[in-house]
């Protein structure tokens, strides 16, 4: 399985798996190991260590090291059995409870509470001590019935998020039977959890078996290391200079116990491979110097080249991208998800978190820049001149602040302190997003979606900034609940003469939106240009597709075609142009061998596809044109699009 | 094919169960008839009314779509037909015949064979830790639709919903595969069963535009193929626009309008499918030209207003909106929408008042 197979990869559970070995072998090795009987009384009372007896004997003369070695026998046992009598009530109950629902559950539920606030320690004392004498499965009982309630409650939570899970439903809707729901879709997607969980319940009960055992509850004529410990107090092992009596079993169980919590928490990482991120350093990129910024230009992009570092290789989501904003300018970017919009967002405002990493490129803003400030300064800008909107975003709202607080947070920490002052900008900020002043005294789950949104633009509002980078920040929203924002952010910009950079999947939206439009495929940015123009002449075969790829709000019914393919892996090198595979007009020979270039076919229009490129002869494009794939689309590259002098 | 004369009863807005006589003509592939959904509540008072009293038909090889934003109960409706969810109240007929308001074991089964769901987010509707060929041949077995090997038929799924060679994407699991291929799968397993209904609930929102239509030609490929009727969801009036024969628009779990595709969006009659409509991204307009009249936002559930639930956010807002739920009024054609505007007293008055919307 491939579970395994990762897990053998991590040092955490291979020292967990070799430890358990170790202890393993020398329980069942134990007769092989040492010639003595754990019980024989044939010895001298505490000899000391020698090579006949390497832990020397008890005080009444039993070899320890053989206790030792067949203690591990039932200590391995007591931990295995309990560990596993454990979880399967915890899978049980928490299955039953989860699945079936209603009064089951809480029947369940409640069981679980109880067996969670009873003291765990003193309840297995009690029931040990009347138990007592019975050998080991009374404590093997006990330790189970004791342990189970952790697990069952975790596990119980996990198979209600996924007995809502779609794929669950679908099993449902199609006929399947509990049966086979339970076993065949919810208990496989727990395995990790269910293993963890084993682990977790095994510690807990050889913990609880030396703890009985010392206190002397459980059968102190067994050997095993907790009784080992119990004879060695009572027989004062300590005051006769034996301390090896006390301390070797207490190694054995501090290694048993290593070992089950290290695949414990290896487990676990598996079924939350978050857990192991976060310590992962990206090492600091060697900076070029910035080239000025072009023009006039607020915000500059150039050949920004970003990527994500993983163990498989490094994916390089953004390709050399270069893109300027003016001021008070609305640059749409538009493509798939996957195509590296987002990613281009996150890295020119420096938000990308490892395995994400600026590989080459420069970003500058209003003179600053960016990659090269250090902390403290990227703070002092942040926010003053640029600031950001995600898609989710409104969850970012603190639940438990009031909105005012929240609003006022940005303002603080750029050195607005003055009540008045705050106050008086919060308002002017909610009357600017349409958003009532009552609603400053409000908590975030007072506020439906749309207005929580609204405050979240706010507060990127509130310093004033140059720029404004919004990813995707009405998706989540209903279309009317959109449209209103859209049209506060139109109006917000015009009155702020702010830029702003908006990112979607959604052509129509943007090209009705903005002044300028970029389109990215793969990592590239394939076309930019002014909003009516792209729309008006799409010059990339990408972007004609994709003006088509929507059904009509009017008009004829007529059927249309998507784009057949997906986009290439980002993890491949292309030597030529990556939407290549699914272009109806490609130049095979031209296109996927030359590195991509960018040409100039209109005012501030420019697109990377080799159909406009002069260096190519007209007699190779006219044969793209009319061995197309999709006349439709061939036709309107050659009526619209390609300029007769790139053709002839 | 249904007759044009199938009565138009059947969307009839009446509170009470409607006559036995609708089916007369031939049944429909499903009526449901005054269909509500309370969820929780239970004890004194409360519950919120996801689904209250729909009425709607959809005939044999139809594609209904269903309108609404999030929060109006359109997919609760489907998961009412699909028995995910157990109705309130209110009717529902396959074919003519009354599902049972009690169904267990076999008469479940029975129908989860007929008909069948197709989900939004295939990234989640297909368990991770299956391969292809064991999610297609699940439904075969089940509904003892194959004996022994399933091969041959999983291969056939595959190739009707264009995933070619079949024989590499029945080994695949869900991550080796893109967003469209895995909704393929899920049409595929919808398909597996060989229902009379589909019911298709957002199924293109997730995927990326680029791919969208070509799922969409695929499911209408389909259909005309095979002659399934369907139950399309979506909150994208394009969208429906291009699946369906009809249109029905929810809001806040009420049907407020209903008709034929092209009338219902290019001649909307209700304030809010109107709204809804001039939402819509027009790439060609600039955003100023339509700025869009509504107050608000949709309302929470548990809080609706008495009469027409528009009322609050509604531009032609009046005082009879109040008083209750209206009726669906006929405006032509199979056109149906649940507005006063469209009551003959009332456009008498606003004619003499020269008043119109």
């Amino acid at each position: 399985m491939n579970g395994v197979r990762i897990l053998l990869r991590q040092p955490r559970s291979l020292v967990g798996a070799g430890i358990l070995l170790v202890l393993l072998l020398m329980g069942l090795l134990a007769p092989l190991i040492t010639p003595y009987d754990p019980n024989s009384l044939e010895f001298g009372p505490f000899m000391p260590l020698s090579a006949q007896h390497p832990l020397g004997t008890t005080a009444i003369g039993q070899d320890i090291f053989a206790q030792l070695l067949y203690g591990a026998r039932l200590t391995l046992l007591v931990g295995a059995v309990a560990g596993l009598i454990a979880t399967i009530l915890s899978v049980t109950l928490g299955l039953t409870a989860a699945y079936v629902g209603g009064w089951v559950d809480e029947a369940i539920n409640a069981l679980i509470n109880v067996f969670l606030v009873l003291p765990g320690l003193p309840l297995v004392i009690i029931a040990a001590a009347f138990l007592r004498g019975g050998g080991v499965w009374p404590v093997i009982l006990v330790i189970s019935l004791t342990g189970w309630a952790w697990g069952a409650r975790v596990l119980r939570a996990q198979a209600m998020a996924l007995r809502e899970r779609d794929f669950v439903q679908a099993a449902v809707a199609s006929g399947e039977g509990p049966g086979r729901i339970i076993f065949m879709e919810i208990l496989p997607n727990m395995t990790s959890l269910i293993a963890a969980n084993f682990f977790g319940a095994a510690l807990y009960a050889v913990l609880s078996e030396a703890g009985l055992s010392f206190i002397g509850v459980g059968d102190v004529s067994l050997v095993t290391w907790g009784t080992m410990l119990y004879w060695a107090q009572a027989k004062g092992a300590l005051l006769q200079g034996a301390w090896w009596w006390v301390a070797m079993p207490g190694l054995g169980i501090a290694l048993l116990g290593t070992s089950f919590a290290l695949l414990n928490f290896a487990i676990d990482q598996l079924g939350n491979p978050r857990l192991g991120w976060g310590s992962v350093k990206s090492p600091r990129r060697k900076l070029a110097p910035t080239p000025p910024a072009a023009g006039n230009a607020l915000l500059a992009v150039r050949d920004l080249d970003v990527g994500y570092v993983t163990p498989q290789g490094t994916v390089r989501a953004v390709r050399k991208v270069s893109l300027d904003v003016a001021p008070g300018e609305f640059v749409g970017l538009a493509g798939e998800s996957g195509c590296g919009k987002s990613t281009l967002a996150f890295a020119a405002t420096r938000l990308l978190n490892p395995p994400g990493e600026v590989l080459g490129g420069s970003v500058s803003l209003a003179g600053h820049d960016l990659l090269s400030l250090t902390p403290e300064a990227l703070r002092q800008v942040r926010w003053k001149e640029f600031s950001v909107v995600f898609q989710a975003s409104m969850n970012v709202l603190n639940p438990v602040l009031k909105i005012r607080e929240q609003v006022y947070d940005a303002m603080q920490a750029h050195g607005i302190t003055d009540p008045a002052r705050l106050d008086a900008r919060a308002r002017e900020l909610f009357a600017l997003v349409g958003i009532q002043i009552r609603y400053l005294d409000s908590y975030p789950h007072q506020l439906s979606g749309g207005m929580k949104q609204r405050v979240v633009i706010a507060i990127a509002l509130a310093l004033e900034p140059k720029l404004i980078v919004m990813d995707e920040p009405t998706t989540a929203l209903d279309v009317v609940v959109q449209r209103q924002i859209l049209q506060e952010i139109a109006e917000v910009r015009r009155r702020l003469q702010i830029s702003i950079v908006f990112i979607t999947h959604d052509l129509s939206l943007l090209v009705e939106m903005s002044d300028r439009v970029a389109i990215m495929y793969a990592g590239e940015l394939v076309e930019q240009a002014p909003a009516h123009d792209l729309y008006a002449h799409p010059a990339h075969p990408y972007t004609q597709q994709l003006m088509k790829a929507f059904p009509p709000m009017t008009g004829p019914r007529e059927r249309r075609s998507g784009i057949p393919g997906r986009p290439p892996s980002l993890s491949e090198t292309l030597p030529g142009c990556p939407f290549f595979e699914r272009c109806a007009v490609r130049m095979p020979g031209t296109c996927d061998v030359k590195p991509l270039e960018t040409f100039t076919v209109g005012e501030a229009h420019t697109v990377a596809c080799f159909l406009y490129d002069p260096a190519v002869s007209p007699a190779t494009k006219e044969l793209a044109l009319s061995h197309a794939l999709n006349p439709v689309i061939a036709k309107e590259v050659q009526l619209e699009s390609v300029p007769n002098s790139a053709l002839h | 094919m249904n007759p044009s004369q199938t009565p138009l009863s059947t969307n009839s807005a009446q509170p009470q169960p409607s006559p036995l006589s609708q089916t007369t003509s031939g049944p429909n592939t499903l009526d449901i008839v005054n269909l509500r959904k309370v969820f929780g509540g239970r004890g004194k008072g409360g519950g919120v009314v996801a689904v209250n009293d729909v009425t709607f038909s959809i005939r044999r090889g139809e594609v209904l779509g269903l309108v609404g934003e999030s929060g109006s109960g359109k997919s609760t409706i489907a998961r009412l037909i699909a028995r995910l969810y157990q109705p309130t109240s209110g009717e529902i007929r396959l074919n003519g015949e009354v599902v049972p308001h009690k169904l267990g074991g076999r008469g479940l089964r029975q129908l989860r064979r007929r008909v069948q769901m197709i989900f939004q987010d295939p990234y989640a509707s297909l368990n991770p830790l299956h391969p292809v060929s064991y999610t297609l041949a699940r439904p075969l077995k089940i509904h003892r639709l194959a004996r022994g090997n399933t091969d041959p038929q999983v291969r056939v799924l595959l190739e009707r919903v264009g995933l070619t060679p079949a024989l590499t994407y029945a080994a695949k699991r869900p991550f080796e595969l893109s967003g469209g291929q895995r909704q393929r799968v899920g049409i595929a397993r919808a398909l597996a069963a060989q229902p009379e209904l589909i019911l298709a609930d957002e199924p293109t929102s997730a995927l990326d535009v680029s791919i969208r239509l070509d799922v969409m030609n695929l499911m209408l490929d389909l259909k005309d193929q095979e002659g399934l009727s369907m139950l399309f969801i979506t909150h994208d009036l394009a969208g429906a626009r291009y699946m369906s024969d009809r249109v029905a628009v929810l809001y806040a779990g009420t049907l407020v309008e209903i008709g034929p595709a092209v009338q219902v969006i290019d001649q909307p009659q209700h304030p809010y499918t109107q709204l809804l409509k001039s939402a819509a991204p027009k790439p060609d307009a600039g955003l100023t030209p339509d700025h869009i009249e509504a107050r608000g936002e949709v309302p929470d559930l548990s809080t609706l207003p008495p009469g027409c639930p528009f009322e609050p956010r509604c531009p032609y807002a009046m005082r009879e909106c109040k008083d209750g739920l209206p009726r669906m009024y006929d405006v032509g054609g199979e056109h149906q929408a649940r507005c006063l505007l469209h009551d003959p007293a009332i456009k008498a008055r606003q004619a003499v008042a020269g008043y119109a919307p």
